[in-house]
């Protein structure tokens, strides 16, 4: 038996557009994510910064989140239409390329709903190699496609007994174009503004985070010289110790500055050794270690940096010393074990606060 | 924000994870428990063409009864119908259907009928994510070895609580392949799948498939990926298929082979035992 296809062409023209701008944005912006979370993972691994290699990490996690919510209910609205199946019939294909069992076949298909009004559609879907034969100019198949977005049609290859029967004997006849295809990628100008996001967001990072990057890699591969002066703190080392004067407005106690002061001393290439490190509010004094003495050295940037603000802190105000007027921070290894002493004065007397290498508090004395 | 605080951090994230995931699952809106489960007969099996591409599994025809109008409804495994491809089929086999309550046109299929689910497993994987942030966290705080026990010392007592049921497991399938009927079969195709990855380098895949008919009159064909020699050229070759009455889809083409291979199986799980132990045994020392 043979049926002929009769059909009423759909007014409906080609996918909406208005999705280009929202997909240029997002390709920017995923590209701004991808060149940040590198760069900030690669620069905290290089220079061994915690919040840089987590910033790294944690920055696609939190924008993948993002994206899925974002993109949540479009998915649940599409996944709930129900797709229609269709016959439609080969207008014309052609194999482009592919070196798999698999090629990229990009059809142009009249397709005719059994209840809606038939269309013209161009697709592009994997055919094996195998099953190419099977697809001519003419020949009428089954297609699937979620009726509001036509475009998005794809063939059935394994239709179900009574569609296969009826493409078997069915003639269906062409719509004219022209055929609706589906939204093209951005092209080349997309590709250009994702990279450009790209070095944008590398660049963000670099500036964000100069002063862990670029100071600690200064730090790391310079030639200590003999003295050092900016407007901000003066740096003189010699063979047996280091000091840092900070200027007015900046104190040791500031996020960072200790570290910082500490690296700048310390940035010989055998990484030297330390007897003692005392610590005031604007002065930081480094004596280094002998050539060849080992007991009671210790490397001056494994000290808890990150801890020696809430220390002072808890000894100013935990040690009843009243109004505190100065602290000092001593560190030596002289018992064996490293030990961090904060003495502080105030108005009432003074106050030690003592903590072990990894800033645990293990005793306290004062008024 | 140091390591400590980090991996503090990480450990409460998923901690929530976890909770949300445990207190979903305990109202009923996880969704495995929103997937309706069903059970769908092999109404046909299409023979797979010499050459073709095994993606998908063996194509077939599946009726089952949709349980919100009673009728009948038949589909074929065509495009993405869920992670596992039918690879054993016969006409009256039974296989799992699933899908999305409310969307009936999104089914999946798996080989066999699912149990249903309590959806469990995101939550469990948050858990597991907690307990290796507590082992790092350990392992920064008291020192490195707390590593070791803390990788080597869950596994190894899990691994060892379920040493006996793989030996009963291994003796049962021991059981069922000495009690396996044999039958005459045909490779009646080779699948071949070519792909080539980002660095251009390609890579093939055969898979040829055998047809066998069992004792009561079953017609069975199924991907038979093991103990085939020379698959690519294994095109109309007669074989010789040995298969569980209850479940043909349990075949071999070698019993000797299947044989050796369990027992490789549970060397390799003592040995992996064996192995963990002596981590958490190392990292004890250690401290």
């Amino acid at each position: 038996m043979t049926c002929t296809i009769g059909h009423m062409t759909m007014t409906a023209g080609a996918p909406p557009t208005h999705n280009r701008p929202v997909g240029l944005a997002l390709g920017f912006l995923t590209g701004g994510v991808i060149g940040a979370s590198l760069t900030a993972f690669i620069g905290g691994c290089v220079v061994e910064r915690a919040p840089l290699i987590l910033t790294g990490l944690v920055l696609p996690a939190v924008y993948g989140l993002l994206f899925f919510l974002a993109t949540l209910p479009r998915r649940a609205r599409e996944a709930a239409v129900v797709p229609r199946t269709a016959l439609a019939v080969i207008e014309s294909l052609e194999a482009i390329g592919g070196e798999t069992s698999d090629v990229p076949v990009r059809f142009d298909l009249s397709v005719v709903p059994d209840e809606a009004p038939a269309f013209r559609v161009e697709i592009q879907q994997d055919v094996n190699l195998v099953e190419l034969p099977d697809y001519r100019p003419r020949g009428v198949l089954v297609v699937e496609y979620p009726p509001d977005r036509p475009w998005k049609a794809r063939i059935v290859k394994r239709p179900t007994p009574q569609w296969e029967e009826r493409a078997a004997v069915a003639q269906v006849d062409s719509v004219p174009g022209p055929a609706m295809k589906s939204e093209t990628s951005e092209g080349c100008f997309g590709a250009l503004l994702t990279l450009l996001g790209l070095v944008l967001g590398a660049a963000a990072v670099l500036l964000l985070f100069r002063a862990d990057l670029f100071d600690s890699h200064e730090a790391d591969s310079g030639i200590p010289k003999p003295s050092v002066s900016s407007s901000s703190s003066t740096t003189t080392v010699t063979s047996a110790t280091g000091t840092v004067t900070l200027g007015p407005g900046q104190s040791m106690l500031d996020k960072g500055e200790l570290r910082k002061a500490v690296e700048s001393l310390t940035r010989d290439a055998d990484r030297r050794q330390a007897l003692t490190v005392v610590v005031q509010d604007h002065l930081l004094t480094v004596v280094f270690s002998p050539t060849g003495v080992k007991s009671a050295a210790f490397d001056p940037r494994s000290l808890p940096y990150d801890r020696v603000p809430g220390l002072v802190e808890e000894a100013r105000t935990a040690l009843g010393v009243g109004s505190p007027r100065s602290w000092q921070l001593t560190v030596d290894g002289v018992t064996g074990s490293l030990t961090l002493r904060v003495v502080v004065t105030g108005g009432e007397g003074t106050g030690t606060l003592e903590a072990d290498e990894r800033g645990k508090v293990l005793r306290r004395s004062g008024n | 924000m140091g390591w400590d605080e980090s991996l503090v951090l990480w450990c409460a994230v998923w901690g929530v994870v976890a909770l949300v995931g445990y207190g979903m699952s305990l109202a009923g809106v996880t969704k495995a428990q929103r997937t309706v489960r069903l059970t769908g007969r092999i109404e046909r099996v299409r023979e797979p063409r010499h050459g073709g591409s095994r993606k998908g599994g063996i194509s077939v025809v599946v009726s089952y009864s949709d349980p919100v109008s009673g009728q009948e409804v038949t589909v074929t495994n065509d495009g993405e119908r869920g992670d596992t491809i039918i690879s054993c089929a016969w006409e009256g086999r039974e296989i799992g259907v699933s899908h999305p309550r409310g969307r009936p046109h999104a089914y999946r299929f798996s080989n066999t009928p699912e149990e249903p689910s309590r959806g469990l497993g995101w939550p469990s994987f948050a858990v597991f994510l907690v307990y290796v942030g507590l082992v790092v966290l350990a392992a920064v705080d008291r020192g490195w070895p707390w590593a070791l026990i803390g990788f080597g010392g869950p596994w190894a007592v899990s691994g060892a609580v379920h040493l006996p049921g793989a030996v009963r497991a291994r003796n049962r399938r021991i059981e069922r392949l000495a009690a396996m009927d044999s039958a005459r079969g045909r490779v009646v195709a080779v699948l071949k799948d070519v792909s080539v990855d980002d660095d251009g380098h390609t890579s093939t895949t055969i898979t040829p498939v055998v047809s066998f008919t069992t004792r009561e009159g079953t017609a069975v064909t199924a991907y038979c990926t093991a103990n085939l020699p020379h698959p690519a050229g294994a095109y109309g070759r007669d074989v010789t298929v040995h298969y569980t009455s209850a479940d043909p889809a349990e075949f071999t083409l070698d019993r000797a082979a299947e044989h050796r291979s369990e027992k490789r199986q549970m060397t390799f799980h003592v040995l992996a035992i064996v192995v963990l132990v002596a981590t958490a045994v190392a990292g004890a020392v250690m401290l």
